[in-house]
């Protein structure tokens, strides 16, 4: 008697445990299905495409490492636009923490005007880069820009010629990813500074501590968390970035702004070596990894992802 | 003593404010110098030093754009595309974050795991198995291609997610008792609560949709399906000497972002911060 | 715990890409296993022989063929052209699907991978058509050229057979360009300075540039105009045939005329390549607004200064160069016409590209200011009566049309894609003084050959 019961038992809380699964993935299905066709299975594609030779018409041929041998011997390019991947990745990433920081900072005080402010710094974030990077272009023209305009007016004769030469591509470029992307990462920051206990401040200036100090001691490791998390999002950012280029100089002059986003494009959409484009993305990938694990490594929260 | 902190207390609120309005114009120039370029005739566009405020603004430039590029085609698509994009995403992304926040069922951590760990991955990795499987699914050159393929973000689901979390279950149980179902904790309670995360899953997605170029370039190739950034483009690449044309192209192509912007503002720094920070 | 729970993740990823693996791979290879090597065998036949066109009645019956093409809404003559083309054939309605010129090669190589169903490709040049056959995206025609008994490869001065790859046709000429000098005669006038004329030397050339350059900032006038495209330089040694597009072993020759074009920019007697480039400049533009005296570009340029001309009179001549040459030789490029190998209608597709690339087609484009691909006595009569029509024109401009030798820019070649983008690369790098001319021109011979290998 007390047995059937308690299998009675046990299958109604199977059943309701049943139910509870199934009412569960009913929420997750219609985006899981989505997301997996979409995003999931073309992933696994590619990294077995990278071991592949395809052209899009002719069949796929298997050709083992031969993508990665040749990448790594004989193609300069790939090493050029891994350089300059580098480089943008390492000047943009932290000029625009420093930025968004230092400005968040500032707003971080009951001021006048401050949604204005917040706004205005807002906006480039939103603005299309299309429309942008032409605008960006046109007023850094070397030869009729305003602001060679202007470098001219205060007598600098010879200034920068910007986008066309190959020392000030680069720079250019930078200049425009950090000028559109910074309001956004103050904001962050900004949001993280107000977490910060006014209390702390006060006792560290009774005790005497300056502005300096106080920042060393209190801001800082307050706003290291976001910091961890604000660096990482930018750098996968930054790697994965090829549009600008794309848009403003194709790369160019020579190869000074090839990144190697862009060079996978190229690779796939241009010369249509689909395999090698996938081997040149697996690169990519495998950088991008290491740099959120070692980021996972220092960040001790990383727990709260799960 | 007193008088002399309050002057470096006014002091360093002048270089707070000289601070931040140089910075404000160093983001608005460019967007000033569009408008004022829009405004101008071709051969004054950049005469120096610059002319703020042409003397004669040419309107006609804002009309000429319109005849030479379908961009009302343009925009119709976009904003086809944008909303359905949009409103597909915080559909499923907070369904499906619901269940990862908030209910326990066998595979919930694995599957999860399985979408963060997407969330680095750099779309030139997959673009082009994607493109020859929506080519399968005879899903390229249409729109229906470019909403499936951006309204599934692991990003949405985890951004949803994280706001999510931040509610305590406590309410979740209370509503349980009452008698309401899951669906019903979803619609009536969670969505409610989590405004600034929808702004901001809105408003991200919203720009994103609207500004993205490298997806309708290479999916899109029927002029009446093109979107209105491939046709600013267009515009900028066969009219490349008419600099005062394009800034007129480029002007009316960020308005409506501009304008949603201005309305959501609010919600979206809220929304950004309460992500930011969990994250 | 935390760390089990990250095992398990990626232990679960790593099976489902396991269990994905077959049919991941199946899904985008359309059906052959990617491991077989024995299906690397059909792709080497498809090159040998490739898939022809099918010799085919075209029915009557109401068809819409998809025409792939770039700039056609700012095209008046492809209007026409099309319109003529439908006067004839009512039951066929042309639907043109139209790219950026920018992005066209590109976008189109994308679009047929994805076997989209133009029907008609139009091509920006042999290199595009290379990489097109290279892949199978385009129908060989020599069946149907064997079966038309309209078709005269005579009428295309040699072109046809340009326009082959081992031995096999895969489009017809709709244009041929040859590349010359247009000066402004009332700039020239105005200087008192002699016009230019055919075989000049790049010294004299330099130097006539330097006596029509003037003027400062906005006002300033420049000399002459160099465009943007690698070819813009290549094609004067090019036209002499001492350069040889797919052949590093000539790219020495570029050497002085890079020199030459690096001092005229340098002097300011032509607006310098990085500004052009950044600010997008069109070489149709500064001609149009007389801000040059001189301009290199193709004879389609005649067609534009027809329609955009009116306040001041122009002329031609052939390219200096240093090899003593007038106008024995012509430098230029086609525009090639091709059935997509995912058409739906290839009897109709056929129809249109003979009608586009015939004569009736022919006398509508030189009409205009185009130079069609098929020559007839028509067409020379035409361009030599543009004055009559374009008051602004100038008169014999057929000289230029019909030269003792047509040498094609770049000639059909399996890795003409590629090649171009590395030039396109070396010349920016050149140009931009980011490199010397000697380094530049070694490392573009270097990487040429490291794909020819």
């Amino acid at each position: 008697m007390g047995k059937a019961n308690n299998t009675e038992k046990t299958v109604s809380k199977n059943a309701l445990k049943r139910r509870k699964t199934l009412v569960a993935y009913s929420f997750i299905l219609p985006n899981l299905i989505g997301f997996f066709v979409f995003t999931f299975v073309p992933i696994v594609c590619s990294l077995l495409l990278s071991f592949c030779e395809w052209d899009s018409g002719n069949p796929i041929k298997f050709v083992g490492l031969e993508n990665f041998i040749y990448m790594f011997s004989r193609d300069g390019s790939f090493w050029i636009s891994l350089k300059n991947t580098l480089y943008y990745t390492i000047v943009t990433v932290p000029v625009t923490m420093a930025l968004s920081l230092f400005l968040a900072i500032l707003m971080n005080k009951p001021l006048k005007g401050r949604v204005f402010f917040r706004s205005v710094l807002f906006f480039p974030y939103v603005a299309s880069l299309v429309a942008i990077a032409v605008v960006w272009m046109a007023l850094f023209n070397p030869d009729r820009g305003p602001i060679n305009g202007l470098l001219m007016a205060i007598g600098i004769s010879n200034p920068p010629r910007w986008a066309a030469s190959t020392t000030w591509a680069m720079p250019t470029i930078i200049g425009l990813t950090v000028w559109k992307g910074m309001g956004y990462y103050m904001i962050v920051y900004l949001a993280a500074l107000q977490g910060v206990s006014r209390d702390l401040y006060e006792a560290a200036s009774l005790d005497g501590a300056n502005k300096w100090q106080q920042f060393m001691n209190i801001t800082w490791p307050c706003v290291t968390p976001t910091t961890f998390y604000i660096l990482v999002l930018l750098m996968v950012s930054t790697f994965k970035s090829y549009d600008t280029m794309y848009i403003t100089t194709q790369g160019g002059p020579g190869e000074a702004t090839k990144v190697l986003a862009y060079h996978i494009y190229n690779s796939a959409f241009v010369s249509s070596k689909f395999g090698y484009a996938s081997a040149l993305a697996m690169i990519l990938l495998l950088i991008i990894v290491a740099v959120t694990l070692v980021q996972f490594k220092f960040e001790k929260r990383f727990t709260s992802y799960l | 003593m007193a008088g002399s902190k309050k002057n470096t207390e006014t002091l360093k609120m002048v270089l707070i404010y000289a601070a931040l309005i140089l910075m404000a114009v160093i983001m608005l120039v460019p967007f000033a110098w569009m408008i004022s370029a829009s405004l101008k005739l071709e051969k004054d566009v950049f005469s120096f030093p610059i002319v703020w405020i042409p003397k004669d603004p040419q309107w006609s430039n804002y009309q000429e754009i319109w005849k030479k590029v379908p961009l009302m085609t343009g925009f119709a698509n976009t904003f086809k595309l944008t909303i359905a994009t949009t409103v597909l995403q915080l559909v499923t992304s907070s369904f499906a974050a619901y269940a990862f926040a908030k209910l326990e069922f066998k595979g919930r951590d694995t599957i999860f795991m399985l979408y963060v760990m997407t969330i680095s991955i750099p779309w030139q990795v997959y673009m082009v198995p994607q493109f020859k499987m929506m080519t399968m699914f005879g899903l390229t050159d249409s729109h229906l291609g470019i909403i499936l393929m951006h309204a599934f973000t692991a990003t949405g689901v985890f951004l949803m997610r994280q706001f999510f979390m931040g509610i305590p279950t406590e309410l979740l149980e209370a509503a349980r008792i009452d008698g309401l179902s899951e669906y019903g904790i979803w619609a009536r309670l969670m969505l409610p609560l989590s405004k600034p995360a929808i702004a901001t899953l809105c408003i991200t997605s919203f720009t994103f949709e609207w500004n993205d170029f490298m997806g309708p370039l290479i999916y899109l190739s029927t002029s009446s399906k093109k979107t209105v950034q491939l046709m600013l483009r267009m515009f900028n690449t066969q009219y490349s000497s008419n600099y005062a044309q394009i800034m007129a192209a480029a002007t009316v192509a960020l308005i409506p972002v501009l304008i949603l912007f201005a309305f959501l503002q609010r919600y979206f720094v809220e929304g950004v911060a309460s992500s930011g920070i969990k994250g | 715990m935390k760390k089990r729970r990250l095992a398990a993740g990626f232990m679960a990823a790593a099976m489902v890409i396991g269990t994905l693996a077959g049919c991941g791979g199946g899904s985008s290879s359309g059906g052959s296993s990617s491991g077989d090597s024995t299906t690397a065998a059909p792709a080497e036949t498809t090159t040998a022989a490739p898939v022809q066109a099918e010799v085919k009645e075209a029915t009557g019956e109401d068809v819409t063929l998809k025409v792939a093409l770039w700039d056609y809404s700012n095209t008046e003559y492809y209007k026409t052209m099309i319109n003529a083309f439908q006067e004839k054939y009512p039951n066929i309605t042309v639907e043109v699907v139209e790219f950026t010129a920018d992005e066209y090669d590109n976008v189109v190589v994308t679009q047929l991978s994805g076997k989209q169903d133009f029907d008609v490709v139009f091509t920006k040049g042999t290199p595009a058509l290379s990489a097109l056959i290279k892949q199978g995206h385009i129908y060989a025609l020599d069946d149907l050229l064997a079966a038309d008994p309209d078709f005269d490869p005579e009428k295309y001065s040699g072109l046809v057979d340009q326009l082959s790859l081992d031995g096999h046709t895969y489009a017809l000429p709709f244009r041929y360009d040859n590349n010359l000098i247009f000066y402004n005669k009332d700039l020239f006038d105005a200087a008192g300075v002699p016009y230019p004329e055919d075989g000049m030397t790049m010294a004299e050339y330099h130097e006539l540039a330097s006596k029509m350059t003037s003027g400062e900032g906005n006002d300033k006038v420049y000399g002459t105009h160099v465009h943007t495209w690698p070819s813009n330089v290549y094609q004067y040694p090019n036209r002499t045939e001492k350069f040889v597009f797919c052949d590093p072993t000539t790219y020495e020759s570029l050497i002085p005329y890079y020199n030459e074009i690096i001092a005229m920019q340098d002097e300011g007697v032509v607006q310098d390549y990085g500004a052009l480039k950044s600010s997008n400049i069109h070489y149709s533009g500064v001609f149009y607004n007389q801000q040059v005296a001189m301009l290199q570009i193709g004879t389609w340029y005649i067609n534009m200064l027809c329609e955009n001309v009116k306040d001041f009179n122009w002329g031609v001549c052939a390219m200096p160069n240093d090899d003593g040459m007038a106008n024995e030789n012509s430098i230029g490029g086609v525009t090639p016409v091709s059935i997509g190998a995912y058409a739906k209608h290839p009897a109709e597709a056929w129809q249109f590209i003979s009608y586009v690339c015939g004569e009736e087609s022919a006398k509508v484009l030189a009409s205009c200011g185009i130079v069609p691909g098929y020559s007839s006595e028509a067409v020379g009569e035409i361009f030599d009566g543009l004055h009559d029509t374009y008051p602004n024109a100038p008169e014999g401009l057929s000289k230029y049309l019909s030269c003792e030798k047509n040498v094609m820019e770049q000639p059909m070649h399996a890795q003409n894609k590629e090649i171009d983008t590395i030039m396109q690369e070396q010349h920016s790098a050149i140009m931009t003084k980011s490199v010397s001319v000697e380094e530049g021109v070694q490392q573009l011979i270097d990487r040429v050959n490291e794909i020819l290998e």
